[in-house]
């Protein structure tokens, strides 16, 4: 009776391992999609900005500096390979592409090409849909630390050595709303 | 999971259930008390048994049980599976023109919110093409979802407050609330609105009691019914669901404080399918009041209390909110920098806005022109944003399209960007070819400013066709017929009519191809007309 007794405890106990590290690789993966999501919306700006900067550099000679400042930040952030140097890089890009719409609001001429505008909207766009993505991702990885920091699942966590993703974080002066205000 | 509390929403799903039981139980109650009805009327004189055995006879309560489910079930399946296509076709939404400014970016902003919730749902997005401003969400049994937002709202939105309203209506659908309010709305409120839609276009000749009134007045009271079923909750969890997306509770407080201060479509949205949209079109008493018989029969909950809540997570309270609001307005009407141009017969024309002043005719470096700052006269290529206008005039944006030609003066038209759209304009004479589809949204935008020149010809051009127009109508005929133009893409004889009766500015319209043509100016006018209301001044 008591060999019984033990032997449903014991399998009891296995199914409830499984399933908390089924759970557990279920949260890691959700996580890595939302960071591969990131990816994709990073790649897309690579791809945009040369061409804005194309459109952009022949009406705007004396601001040649603007442009270089977007030109260098692109580059190192495509160079970047460790998550905490991207995630500076990137914003690093991201100030520097707001200090370009800024002084595009300047000129007019540009605000009629249509071009150009449309290129705007787009590099706007891929702005926002990299905030979101990021902030879908910070919101994936907090839930992910609780899960396995939390009593239970730490056990299991630590048992088969679960990592614990780092943040993408946004600089400190970016912490207020997104650059999305600078168009319309 | 980020968006887990959406997951637990879907639970909620029993509740369609509960509408098809009622549906099935309304159906029932009708049929029964009909047989029975005939049969008391019938068979009474040859009745053997008891009353109770007669009424309740258990053959006849299992066929009229089927039957009804029947009914009920194709009542259902028909109402709830043809929403979509019924809201299309009933408020003449559209898909967004991937050539048009506006509509592009509420792609963009569809896009970004799927981003936001991780890729959980594909959904639609369409146009409404009406002055009005409001914004719906539908969603059917089939699956599929749509977000319509109507011009007026699309071009009063900033970027920022077009994501909130896209946001929150996306929360609707994905939580399946949408989902439940469709088919709430559809089982009998959709063929209330399909009968105000006929009722409308009845010629009101002979009043009096009208059979399809009755009928339109069952549905509407049997819709208002299922009201109950809906609850005023679902608004502030999509607020709340919308901010945590977007993280700007300001913005949604913004777009409510814009739609409780302008039209929300009231005659537009049918009665209904009303509770499909942002805010109430015909917000009524007890929409805007509290307690638990305005929770139980209205499906809105008072839009004060909304951006109460919303104000109070950006920690402001509603009356600083409110003042801002009306300061703003202030400001931004008188914000914007003028300039006057002298033209070509020496005369001071203006004020134009950077925009209008490029796409002058006779601007050239050599003009003189006045700033609204400083006043002093310079020549334009003293200063060095103007002058920069001219750079662009080799490469400008248009493209001659040489198929079509202007029907007064024969000149090819050139494709151009106009209120963000695209329409056909002549160089020469300067009249427009707008296609018909296209006149709300530019309507709805107005974003250059109506200057003086415009609004006075405007006005005389009103009072003088309403002039003709009266004495159209009392003597039966036009003044002096003027010559037909001719379509510039069928080649067939345009006819020629005022743009509506309230706004009587003469239009010639091609009831072939759909396009409208505008002479110089006329466009200009309509929109200063209608952005103003102005009327003509009537002198007898």
């Amino acid at each position: 009776m008591t060999g019984w007794i033990l032997l449903s405890v014991i399998i009891l106990f296995i199914v409830w391992i499984i399933f908390m590290y089924n759970r557990l690789i279920t949260f890691k993966n959700d996580v890595a999609a939302a960071w591969s999501q990131i990816d994709v919306q990073l790649k897309r700006r690579y791809d945009l900005i040369p061409n804005l900067v194309s459109v952009v550099k022949g009406y705007m000679d004396f601001e040649r500096e603007t442009l270089e400042r977007v030109i260098t930040a692109r580059t190192q952030a495509l160079s970047a390979v460790k998550l905490g140097d991207k995630a500076s890089a990137e914003n690093a890009l991201t100030t520097s592409l707001g200090s370009l719409f800024a002084v595009i609001e300047n000129y007019p001429v540009l605000k009629s090409n249509e071009n150009a505008m449309r290129l705007q909207e787009e590099l706007t766009t891929t702005e926002n849909r990299i905030a979101f993505s990021r902030q879908f991702y910070n919101d994936l990885v907090a839930n992910f630390r609780i899960r396995i920091e939390v009593f239970p699942d730490n056990i299991i966590a630590s048992m088969f050595s679960f990592q614990s993703p780092e943040f993408f974080l946004a600089e400190k002066e970016d912490r207020t709303l997104p650059s999305a205000k600078l168009c319309r | 999971m980020p968006l887990t509390f959406i997951e637990i929403e879907r639970q909620k799903n029993w509740r369609i259930s509960l509408l098809f039981i009622f549906l099935m139980f309304m159906y029932f109650c009708v049929t029964y008390s009909l047989v029975i009805g005939f049969r008391l009327i019938f068979f009474f004189p040859f009745l053997n048994d008891g009353l109770v055995s007669f009424v309740f006879d258990p053959v006849y309560i299992l066929i009229i049980f089927a039957f009804s489910l029947l009914i009920a079930g194709i009542h259902f399946w028909f109402s709830a599976s043809n929403m979509i296509s019924f809201v299309v076709q009933n408020l003449g939404a559209a898909p967004p023109d991937p050539e048009d400014g506006v509509h592009r970016t509420l792609k963009d902003v569809i896009e970004e919110i799927h981003v936001v919730t991780g890729n959980k749902k594909k959904i639609n997005c369409m146009v409404i093409p009406s002055l009005s401003m409001n914004a719906l969400a539908v969603a059917d049994l089939k699956g599929e979802s749509v977000i319509a937002i109507t011009e007026g709202l699309l071009s009063r939105l900033t970027r920022p407050q077009l994501e909130a309203v896209v946001a929150h209506e996306a929360y609707h659908i994905l939580s399946g609330d949408c989902l439940e309010t469709t088919v709430a709305a559809s089982m009998f409120g959709m063929y209330a609105s399909a009968i105000e839609k006929l009722e409308s276009f009845r010629d009101d000749d002979m009043p009096g009691f009208h059979p399809a009134f009755l009928l339109f007045w069952l549905l509407v009271r049997l819709s208002n019914l299922l009201n109950m079923f809906i609850s005023r909750e679902r608004e502030y969890r999509a607020d709340a669901a919308s901010v945590r997306m977007t993280r700007n509770p300001l913005a949604m407080a913004e777009v409510l404080h814009l739609l409780s201060r302008n039209w929300t479509g009231v005659g537009l949205i049918g009665s209904g399918i009303e509770m499909l949209c942002i805010i109430h079109p015909n917000a009524s008493h007890s929409d805007e009041s509290e307690g638990w018989w305005a929770d139980l029969t209205s499906t809105h909950p008072p839009i004060r209390k909304r951006m109460k809540i919303l104000l109070g997570m950006a920690h402001k309270s509603i009356s600083s909110f409110e003042d801002e609001q009306i300061n703003e307005a202030v400001r931004s009407k008188s914000s914007e920098q003028h300039y006057y141009a002298l033209d070509p017969n020496q005369q001071w024309q203006g004020p134009y806005n950077m925009g209008e002043l490029a796409f002058l005719p006779w601007l050239s470096p050599v003009t003189w022109i006045i700033s609204g700052i400083d006043k002093s006269p310079m020549r334009v290529s003293e200063n060095e944003t103007i002058n920069s206008i001219f750079s662009i005039i080799p490469d400008k944006n248009e493209n001659r399209s040489n198929e079509f030609s202007c029907p007064i003066c024969r000149h090819p038209l050139v494709e151009t960007e106009y209120e963000r759209t695209k329409i056909l304009k002549c160089s020469h004479c300067g009249g427009t070819l707008v296609e018909n589809s296209k006149i709300p949204r530019i309507i709805a935008r107005n974003d250059g400013e109506c200057n003086e020149r415009i609004e006075s010809i405007a006005r005389a051009v009103l009072s003088d066709n309403q002039k003709k127009f009266t004495v159209k109508r009392l003597k039966g005929r036009t003044v002096e017929p003027a010559p037909l133009h001719y379509c510039s893409k069928c080649k067939h004889p345009m006819f020629r009519t005022f743009y509506s009766l309230a706004y009587l500015i003469e239009i010639d319209r091609c009831g072939k191809c759909g396009v409208t043509w505008f002479d110089a100016d006329e466009l200009k006018m309509l929109q200063c007309i209608i952005e103003n209301r102005i009327t003509a001044s009537i002198n007898i």
